[in-house]
C-alpha cells in the first residue's frame, strides 16, 4: 500500500468504529423469518407479546402464529398476506404516539428498513419459523462456487461461495512468517521462535503446513491454550470469591482440562465427565476430579449469610454456566421467571437446577484454606515420567547445596565473625511508649500498663494486635524494634503466654505457657494511627531473637509462609526478639510507629505482658544458634572437622548465597510431589439426603412454591429414554448426536477462538436475542461433522486451520475496511491482539525465561505491593491468600495460566489485558487498548527482566548489530524487519550505547530488575543497551497482535 | 474515552504526525485527518445504540465524587434521630416493630433483642436544624450543604451481596459499577489522567475490616478500559507508572517515538486501525507519568487547607490524605472519583470503635465538602456519602457488654448527597421511632442510581448496554425511579 491511500484507510477506520456488520438483504427477496424478522420481534416485541406469560400485555402472543393470527374480536394482530388488515402493522406503522408500537415508554423504536421487512414477511405470507438453533443442524452439501481453485476443504466453499455473492474475493494467501505465527499462538499460545519461522520459510516440501499443523497439534502446550478457554469459560480460579476471597485447591481439575485436551479425549466425553463423572459406572479418580467443573462457582463463608442462600445462589451460578459454555442459553434469564426471548419457563429451570441441587455441599464452607465440602484427594493426571529426572536433579542439587565452594563458606564465616564483632555496637534501647492496642475482633481482652506493656486478658480465635507507638526522642537513627515478651504469674506454670506447643521429640508437652510470634509488620509516621499504614511498610531486614526452638526460627516472622518464631521454652525470664529495618528510621520526622504483631493462628499461641523497644546501633543478637556461635568465633585453625561439617551445613541450610539454590531445590522437590502424591481438590457428589427442589418465586430462596423434579426444557429434545433423572441423564442428554445446540456452540466458540469472533457473533446466546449466524450453513456443516468425527476437536481444529479462508492474509485494504470493518464474511485472515497470558508468555518464551513445565499448583509471579492485603481480612481471619507473597525461581516464569487467581484482587498485569476475573462464566473477552497495557509492557518487572534476558540472548544470536537486530526482532514479531525497521532499530541501539556509555550507574540499575541472574561477562552498558531495544520490540503493536 | 473524543484526540498527537512524517508532509495529513475527524464526529451519534452519545439532557453534574463507607455505617447513632428512643433503651424491641423480616445469621439466634438508644449526644445543627451525633463535630458544620435521605433501603444483609448490590447494582458478581457505567456513558473530560478513580483506606473502627473486592469498581460486562483505576501513595500512585531503574524520562520519549515510527509503518503495511489506537495509549501512558506525581504532590497546598483536612492528611493513603487527592482529581475534571472507607462494621464494642472510625472521616469530609464549595467545584460535581446498610437498633451481644455492638440492618439506613442537582440542607424519607422500618418516602439503591444518573443528564431506563440478550442496566431490572423530591429546582 503506498502512502497515498493512508488518509482512505482513515476513513475506513471510521467505519469500523461505527458500523457493526449488518447481513444484506436484497430489497424485494424473499423475507427470512429467523434471519430477518424474529431479531425484530424478539428485540421489540417479545419482553410483553412473548414467551413470558406473567410479563405479558394485552394478552397477546406474537412469537406463536396461531395466537398472532387469532381472532381479538373482529381484527387480528397478524392476517397473513396482508399487511393492511393487520393490527401490528397499524400499530407498527402509526404516528400517534399513543398508538404506535413499541411504545414511546419502552425507548424503543423500529427504523424505517425494520419496518418495511416486517411489513413484507406480513405480506408475504408472515410464515413463522421455530428458531434455528433449537433444530438439529443438517449436513449440507457445501455449495457451487465459480473460483474452484481457491477452497482447499469444504469450509472455503461455505465462504467463497458468500463472497461471490457479494462481489468480493478473498485475500491471497498469508506469508509463510505470518501463517507460522497465527497458527503457533492459535494451536499453542506461544510464538515461534526465530529458527522456527526460519525452518517453515525454507520448508519447500508441498505439505509443510499441515506438517506444522501436526507439530503443533502434538505439543504439549496445545493443551494449556485450549484449556484457558475453557477455565473462562468455567470460571476456574485459586480462591474461594466471596467476602474473605480465601485459598482453595482445584489445579488438579486445571490439569484434568489441559490433559483432556491434550490427550484429545473426544467432547462428548469431555462434557460427560466434567458433568456426571463422579456418577459413571466405574469411575477413575480422573473422572471425579473432572466432576469439579461445577464446583468452579464462588463460595462463601461470611459469617451471618444465610446457608440457604449461599447455596441457591451457588446452583444458579452452575446453571447459568452450564447454560453459557454448553448450551449457548441464557438460562439464567428464567431464574425469575420465564424467559423473555427463548422458550423456556421458570419451571424447567428448576428442573435443569433440581440436577445440581443434590450435592452435598454446604452454605457456609472453605475456610483456613480447606477446601470446601465435597472434596476428595487424587495424583494428578499429568503424566510423571518428568519423575525419574527431577530426582536426578534433586540429587543432584542437594550434593551442590551440601559441597559449597570452600571459598564461598570462607567468605560467609568472615562476614558472620564480621557481624558477631559488629554486634552490640553503639547498642542503645529506649522504651517505646504504648499510646493504644486494637484488634479487629474484639473491643476488649488487652490492655495497655503504665503506658509501655501490652497486657493480653483474653486472646480471641484470631489474633492480631496494632500496637501505636511513640518513639523515644532520641536523634539517634532507630535501627530497629526489640519486643520483650515477659513472664506472667497469670500465665499457665507462669510463662510468657497461653499456649502450648508439643515438645519437638513429642516427649511432652511443656506446661509452661507459651507463644509463636507468626509475623510482623510496621510503619512509621508523623502522626500517631492505630493501625499499620500498609502503604508504608517498613522493610525488616533481620530477625534476631534471645532463644528459639528449632522448628520456630526467628526468620519465621518475616516470611508468613514459615511457622514464626517461639522461645525456647528452657528459657528462664524474660524473652526478646529484635527486627532490624532495612532503612533506620528518623524519630524526629517520624515519631509515630505502629507495629501489627500477629501471634499463632489457632489460639490462644498468644503472649501474656510485652513491651516494645526502639533499637539504636547495632543489635547484640545473632540468628545463629549459639553452638555454631562458637564454632564461626574459633580461630580457623582450632575447628575440628565435625565443627568445619557443621558450618559447612549450616551454610548451606541457612546462608543467603545459598538461597537461590535452597529455593531451585525446594521448587523441584514440590514438582515432584506435584506428580507423585495426593492432593485435595473439589468435586461432585450425591448428599445422601439430597436438596429437594421447588420453583422459587421470582428467584428468592425463601419462597420456594412446587416442588419440582429434573428435566429437559419442551422446546429441545426430550431425554434419552433411559436417561437416569440425575446429572449423568443431563450429560446423556446434551451429547445425544440429535441435540441442536451443543456441538454448535462447541465449534463456534472454536471459530471464536480462531478468527476473533464466532460464525455467531453472541457466543454465549444462541437464543432468540442472539445474532444471526454470519455463515449458518458453515456452523450446521462443521457441527455435524464433528460430531460424526467422534467430537473429535483436534480434527476439528485441523479442518478450520488447514482452510483457504484461515489462511488468508489479514491484511486488509481500503475496500474490505469499508466493506466489512470487522470482517464478518473472512475475505481476509483474522487480526487480534493476543490474550493477556499470551503476551506474557511470548516475552518469557522469547526471553528464554519460559519454565515451560506443565500443570501443577498456581504461582505467584511478581506483583507490585501486597494488593491482597490492601483489601483482605489479613490479620483477622484463619483464610489463605489474605496477604500476597510471591514467589521465586522458577515459579516466577510458569506459563501466565498457572499465575494463582485471586478473585477479588486478580494479577493487575493480567487484568490490565482483559483478562476476566474468573468471578462468572466467561465465553467472550472484551479487547480493549489502554494506557494502562502500555504501562504494563514498559514498566512490569516481569517485563523490564524479559527485556534484559531477551537482549542476552540477542547479543549471543550474532556476531554484528545487524544479525542481533534481525533475530530479536523475528522473535518479537515472526517476521525479519525491513530495512526502514533495521535503520530505526540499528539508530536506537546507537542512542541507548551512547546514553549508558555516560552513565554506568544507569545501566547497572536497569539490569538489576528482576530475580534471575544476568551474564556478568556482558559489559553493563552494552546489555542495558540492548535491553531497552528488546523492550522496545516487545512493545511494539506487532508483538502483541496476532495477525 | 467516547471513540470519537478519543479519535479526535488521537489526530492531534504529536507523535501521531512526527511518526507520519517520514512519508506524508505533516500539515496536509493534519487536515486530512481533521476531516476524517468531524465526519467520525457526526457520524457517532447516529450510531443505532446511542448509549454513547451521552448525556441525553443537560446535566447538572459533570462529575461525581462517591465517599463510600465501606461496611454499614450506624444510621442510629449518627444520623437518624429518633427523641423517643432514649425511652426504649434496654427495652426488648416490640414484635410489631421488629416483624418477621430476616436477621443476619450473626443475630438471628439471639434470645433477646433489647433496644440501644444513640450511645452519644447529638445537637441540631445548620438552618434546617438537622440532627447529627457529636461523633461528627466537623460534619455538624457543613449541615447545610447536606441533603440528607434517611429512608435507602436493600434486600442484601450481608457485606459481599449488600456492598456489591450497592456498588454494582446486583448482589452477585458480573456487573458493572457505577463508576465504570459513568464511564462508559460519558466518557472521559480530561486527556491526561483514567476516567473513574479508586482509592482504598483502612478504618480505625475495626482493622481490618470486611473485606472488599475489586468488583467493586470493576467494568462487569462492559468493556474493561472503563474499569475503576487505583491510586495508592508510594512511588507508583498508578500501578507501573515508574519507569524501570536506570531509564530517564527521554530515553522514554525516545523510545516511545521510534516506536510509533515503527508501528506505523507495520499499520500502513497491514491496514491496521487498531495500531493508531494504542500509539494514543501509549501517549496517554506516557503523559500520565507526568500528570500523576503531579497531581499527588500536594506540597503545593496551602498549609491552611492542610490544617483543614485534619493531621491525618500527613498520613499516606489514610481517608483525609485520599480526601485531597479526591479534591485534586476534581479539579483535573476526572469523571467519577471513588473512596471506599473500610472499618464500620462495628458487631463488636462499638462504643469503643464507633468513634475512632468517625474520626477517621468526619473532618476530611467536610473540609472537602467545604473546598469543594471554595473553589466552585461543588458546582457540577455530585458528591454520595454512602454505605451498604444501616445497622440494628437492638444490640448484637449482651446489653452493657463492652463487646456489644449493631447487626447490619438493610430495611433502612442514611446516605447524603451534596453538590449540584440535589437541594442542599434537607432531609429526605423518615423511619418509625426505632430507626428500623421507613414510613416515609423509601428510597431503594436502585433509586439512588437512578438519581445519580439524572443528575448527570442520563436518563437510567435508557442507559443500557446489550450483555447476553439483555439491555443491561446500572438500575437493573427491577422499577427504579429517580428521587424527584431531592432534585434542585432548575
Amino acid at each position: 500500500m503506498h502512502a497515498g491511500a493512508w488518509p482512505r484507510l482513515a476513513g475506513a477506520i471510521a467505519l469500523l468504529l461505527m458500523l457493526g456488520f449488518v447481513p444484506v438483504r436484497a430489497a424485494g427477496s424473499q423475507v427470512e423469518y429467523n434471519r430477518d424478522v424474529r431479531p425484530i420481534l424478539s428485540e421489540n416485541c417479545f419482553a410483553c407479546h412473548g414467551f413470558d406469560e406473567a410479563s405479558r400485555k394485552a394478552d397477546l402472543r406474537l412469537d406463536v402464529a396461531e395466537t398472532a393470527a387469532a381472532d381479538r374480536g373482529g381484527y387480528a394482530a397478524i392476517v397473513a398476506g396482508d399487511s393492511a388488515a393487520s393490527e401490528v402493522w397499524r400499530r407498527v406503522a402509526s404516528d400517534d404516539p399513543s398508538e404506535v408500537m413499541p411504545p414511546a415508554d419502552s425507548h424503543r423504536a423500529l427504523t424505517p428498513e425494520q419496518k418495511s421487512i416486517l411489513k413484507q414477511w406480513i405480506d408475504q405470507g408472515a410464515t413463522y419459523a421455530k428458531h434455528w438453533a433449537f433444530i438439529p443442524p443438517i449436513k449440507n452439501e457445501p455449495p457451487q462456487v465459480a473460483d474452484a481453485s481457491w477452497p482447499r476443504n469444504e469450509i472455503d466453499r461455505f465462504v467463497l461461495a458468500k463472497l461471490e455473492a457479494q462481489g468480493l474475493k478473498p485475500s491471497t494467501e498469508a506469508s509463510r512468517q505470518m501463517l507460522i505465527r497465527r497458527l503457533s499462538f492459535d494451536m499453542t499460545g506461544l510464538p515461534p521462535s526465530a529458527e522456527e519461522v526460519e525452518a517453515f520459510v525454507a520448508d519447500d516440501r508441498p505439505d509443510a503446513y499441515e506438517r506444522l499443523v501436526d507439530r503443533f497439534l502434538a505439543s504439549p502446550h496445545f493443551g494449556e491454550r485450549m484449556a484457558l478457554e475453557w477455565l473462562d469459560a468455567a470460571r476456574y480460579a485459586d480462591t474461594n470469591g466471596f467476602s474473605i476471597d480465601g485459598g482453595r485447591h482445584m489445579w488438579l481439575w486445571r490439569d484434568w482440562v489441559i490433559n483432556a485436551f491434550n490427550e484429545n479425549i473426544p467432547y462428548d466425553q469431555f462434557l460427560v465427565e466434567q458433568l456426571a463423572g463422579d456418577l459413571l459406572p466405574n469411575r477413575t479418580d480422573a473422572q471425579i476430579i473432572a466432576s469439579g467443573f461445577q464446583r468452579n462457582n464462588m463460595v462463601t463463608h461470611e459469617g451471618g449469610t444465610i446457608p440457604e442462600e449461599n447455596l441457591a445462589n451457588y446452583n444458579a451460578d452452575r446453571v447459568k454456566t452450564f447454560g453459557e459454555a454448553v448450551l449457548g442459553l441464557t438460562l439464567g434469564c428464567a431464574q425469575c421467571h420465564d424467559h423473555k426471548y427463548d422458550p423456556l419457563t421458570q419451571r424447567e429451570y428448576y428442573q435443569l437446577f433440581a440436577y445440581f441441587n443434590t450435592l452435598s455441599d454446604v452454605g457456609l464452607d472453605g475456610n483456613a484454606g480447606v477446601n470446601p465440602r465435597p472434596f476428595f484427594e487424587a495424583k494428578t493426571v499429568l503424566s510423571a515420567n518428568e519423575a525419574p529426572a527431577l530426582r536426578e536433579q534433586i540429587s543432584q542439587l542437594r550434593e551442590q547445596l551440601q559441597q559449597p565452594a570452600p571459598a564461598e563458606v570462607e567468605q560467609w564465616i568472615a562476614e558472620q565473625q564480621e557481624a558477631l564483632a559488629a554486634r552490640g555496637r553503639d547498642l542503645e534501647l529506649f522504651p517505646a511508649e504504648v499510646l493504644k492496642v486494637s484488634t479487629p475482633n474484639a473491643g476488649s481482652g488487652f490492655d495497655v500498663e503504665a503506658g509501655r506493656f501490652v497486657i493480653i486478658s483474653g486472646a480471641g480465635g484470631l489474633v492480631a494486635y496494632d500496637v501505636a507507638l511513640r518513639l523515644p526522642s532520641t536523634d539517634r537513627p532507630i535501627t530497629g524494634v526489640r519486643i520483650v515478651f515477659h513472664p506472667d504469674a497469670a500465665a499457665p506454670g507462669g510463662g510468657w503466654g497461653f499456649g502450648s506447643l508439643p515438645t519437638p521429640d513429642l516427649t511432652a508437652t511443656a506446661d509452661k505457657g507459651t507463644f509463636v510470634v507468626t509475623s510482623f509488620s510496621a510503619s512509621a509516621e508523623s502522626v500517631t494511627g492505630d493501625q499499620v499504614n500498609l502503604n508504608l511498610l517498613r522493610d525488616v531486614r533481620k530477625a534476631t531473637a534471645s532463644s528459639w526452638r528449632a522448628d520456630y526460627r526467628p526468620e519465621g516472622v518475616l516470611d508468613t509462609g514459615l511457622s514464626g518464631w517461639s522461645p525456647q521454652i528452657s528459657h528462664g525470664g524474660p524473652v526478646h526478639l529484635t527486627l532490624t529495618f532495612a532503612e533506620p528510621i528518623n524519630a524526629q520526622e517520624t515519631p509515630f510507629l505502629t507495629a501489627q504483631v500477629n501471634f499463632g493462628v489457632n489460639a490462644p499461641l498468644v503472649a501474656k505482658r510485652f513491651e516494645f523497644l526502639a533499637v539504636t546501633g547495632e543489635d547484640d543478637g545473632s540468628d545463629l544458634p549459639a553452638e555454631m556461635m562458637a564454632i564461626i568465633e574459633k580461630p580457623a585453625s582450632e575447628r575440628a572437622d565435625y565443627e568445619r561439617q557443621a558450618l559447612t551445613h549450616y551454610f548451606a541450610d541457612h546462608a543467603p548465597a545459598t538461597e537461590r539454590r535452597r529455593v531451585a531445590l525446594a521448587n523441584l522437590e514440590e514438582r515432584l510431589r506435584v506428580l507423585t502424591e495426593k492432593f485435595p481438590t473439589m468435586v461432585m457428589d450425591e448428599a445422601e439426603q439430597p436438596r429437594e427442589t421447588f420453583i422459587l418465586e421470582r428467584g428468592n430462596y425463601a419462597a420456594p412454591t412446587d416442588k419440582i423434579s429434573p428435566g429437559a426444557p419442551a422446546a429441545l429434545p426430550p431425554l434419552p429414554a433411559d436417561a437416569p433423572a440425575n446429572r449423568l441423564g443431563l450429560a446423556q442428554w446434551i451429547v445425544a448426536p440429535n441435540h441442536p445446540l451443543t456441538s454448535r456452540v462447541a465449534v463456534n466458540r472454536c471459530w471464536q477462538m480462531l478468527f476473533g469472533a464466532g460464525i455467531l457473533k453472541t457466543t454465549a446466546d444462541f437464543g432468540a436475542q442472539g445474532e444471526w449466524p454470519s455463515h449458518p450453513e458453515l456452523l450446521d456443516w462443521l457441527a455435524v461433522d464433528f460430531v460424526e468425527s467422534g467430537w473429535n476437536v483436534k480434527s476439528l481444529l485441523r479442518k478450520i486451520v488447514t482452510s483457504a479462508t484461515y489462511r488468508q492474509t489479514s491484511a486488509a485494504n481500503d475496500e474490505l475496511l469499508e466493506r466489512d470493518p470487522s470482517n464478518r464474511l473472512l475475505a481476509r485472515g483474522p487480526r487480534f491482539r493476543l490474550p493477556a497470558e499470551f503476551i506474557r508468555d511470548a516475552v518469557l518464551k522469547s526471553s528464554g525465561l519460559l519454565v515451560d513445565r506443565l500443570g501443577g499448583p498456581s504461582v505467584n509471579p511478581y506483583t507490585p505491593g501486597d494488593l491482597w492485603r490492601e483489601i483482605s481480612h489479613y490479620g483477622s481471619s484463619p483464610a489463605t491468600s489474605q496477604a500476597f507473597m510471591q514467589d521465586h525461581g522458577e515459579k516466577l516464569y510458569r506459563r501466565s495460566l498457572y499465575t494463582y487467581w485471586k478473585r477479588t484482587v486478580p494479577p493487575p498485569n493480567m487484568v490490565a489485558f482483559d483478562a476476566p476475573n474468573r468471578e462468572t462464566c466467561t465465553v467472550q473477552r472484551a479487547s480493549t487498548t489502554t494506557p494502562l497495557q502500555a504501562l504494563v509492557l514498559l514498566n512490569d518487572v516481569q517485563f523490564v527482566e524479559a527485556s534484559r534476558a531477551l537482549a542476552e540472548r540477542m547479543i549471543k544470536a550474532g556476531d554484528n548489530d545487524a544479525l542481533r537486530l534481525r533475530w530479536g526482532f523475528e522473535e518479537c514479531t515472526s517476521r525479519p524487519p525491513t530495512d526502514e525497521e533495521l535503520v530505526i532499530l540499528a539508530a536506537a541501539l546507537g542512542r541507548e550505547r551512547h546514553r549508558y556509555a555516560s552513565v554506568h550507574s544507569a545501566a547497572q540499575a536497569y539490569l538489576a530488575t528482576g530475580e534471575s541472574e544476568r551474564n556478568e561477562q556482558l559489559a553493563p552498558v552494552e546489555h542495558a543497551a540492548w535491553s531497552q531495544v528488546a523492550a522496545m520490540m516487545m512493545n511494539l503493536s506487532e508483538a502483541v497482535t496476532r495477525n | 474515552m467516547h471513540p470519537t473524543e478519543d479519535f479526535a484526540r488521537q489526530l492531534t498527537r504529536r507523535t501521531f504526525l512526527s511518526g507520519a512524517a517520514g512519508t506524508l508532509g505533516g500539515a496536509a495529513l493534519g487536515s486530512l485527518l481533521a476531516a476524517q475527524s468531524r465526519q467520525l464526529a457526526a457520524a457517532t451519534h447516529g450510531m443505532a445504540s446511542g448509549s454513547l452519545g451521552l448525556p441525553h439532557f443537560a446535566p447538572k453534574a459533570k462529575r461525581v465524587l462517591c465517599l463510600f463507607q465501606s461496611e454499614g455505617f450506624s444510621h442510629v447513632d449518627l444520623f437518624d434521630y429518633k427523641s423517643t428512643l432514649a425511652q426504649f433503651h434496654g427495652r426488648e424491641m416490640p414484635a410489631s416493630v421488629k416483624g418477621d423480616q430476616r436477621l443476619t445469621g450473626m443475630t438471628s439466634g439471639q434470645a433477646a433483642f433489647p433496644v440501644v438508644a444513640p450511645l452519644w449526644p447529638g445537637r441540631r445543627c445548620g438552618a434546617q436544624g438537622t440532627w447529627m451525633s457529636d461523633l461528627l463535630p466537623h460534619m455538624q458544620t457543613i449541615a447545610d450543604e447536606l441533603c440528607i435521605i434517611k429512608s435507602m433501603h436493600t434486600e442484601a444483609i450481608n457485606h459481599d451481596p449488600a456492598i456489591t448490590y450497592m456498588n454494582t447494582g446486583n448482589q452477585q458478581p458480573g456487573y458493572a459499577s457505577m463508576g465504570a457505567w459513568v464511564s462508559y456513558g460519558l466518557g472521559s473530560a480530561n486527556d491526561n489522567l483514567p476516567t473513574f478513580i479508586a482509592m482504598v483506606s483502612q478504618g480505625s473502627g475495626k482493622n481490618p475490616g470486611q473485606p472488599i473486592f475489586s468488583r467493586l469498581w470493576g467494568s462487569g460486562f462492559l468493556p474493561s478500559s472503563h474499569q475503576g483505576v487505583g491510586l495508592r501513595p508510594g512511588a507508583n500512585p498508578v500501578l507501573y507508572l515508574q519507569d524501570p531503574p536506570g531509564t530517564t524520562r527521554e530515553q522514554r520519549r525516545d523510545m516511545l517515538d521510534d516506536l510509533a515510527q515503527l508501528n506505523h509503518l507495520r499499520a500502513r503495511e497491514l491496514g491496521d486501525p487498531e495500531t493508531l489506537s494504542r500509539i494514543n495509549a501509549y501517549e496517554m501512558a506516557f503523559r500520565m507519568q507526568t500528570s500523576v506525581p503531579e497531581l499527588t504532590d500536594t506540597s503545593d497546598e496551602s498549609p491552611a487547607t492542610l490544617a483543614s483536612y485534619g493531621p491525618e492528611v500527613a498520613k499516606a493513603g489514610s481517608y483525609a490524605a485520599n480526601c485531597l487527592l479526591a479534591r485534586r482529581l476534581l479539579e483535573r475534571d476526572v469523571r467519577f472519583v471513588q473512596l471506599f472507607h473500610r472499618g464500620w462494621d462495628q458487631h463488636i464494642a462499638i462504643a469503643k470503635q464507633l468513634p475512632n472510625q468517625c474520626k477517621d472521616v468526619d473532618q476530611p469530609t467536610a473540609a472537602l465538602i467545604k473546598d469543594l464549595r471554595q473553589r466552585g467545584l461543588l458546582e457540577d460535581t455530585l458528591v454520595v456519602f454512602a454505605t451498604e446498610f444501616g445497622r440494628t437498633v437492638f444490640s448484637q451481644g449482651a446489653l452493657g457488654d463492652p463487646g456489644m455492638g449493631r447487626d447490619h440492618h438493610g430495611r433502612c439506613f442514611t446516605v447524603w448527597l451534596a453538590g449540584d442537582g440535589v437541594k442542599p440542607g434537607m432531609e429526605y424519607g423518615r423511619t418509625d421511632d426505632f430507626c428500623y422500618n421507613i414510613v416515609e418516602n423509601p428510597v431503594h439503591l436502585r433509586d439512588l442510581h437512578a438519581t445519580i444518573l439524572h443528575c448527570l443528564g442520563i436518563d437510567h431506563a435508557r442507559f443500557t448496554y446489550k450483555f447476553r440478550g439483555l439491555d443491561a442496566k446500572l438500575t437493573g431490572v427491577e422499577e427504579a425511579h429517580v428521587v424527584q423530591g431531592i432534585l434542585a429546582q432548575p
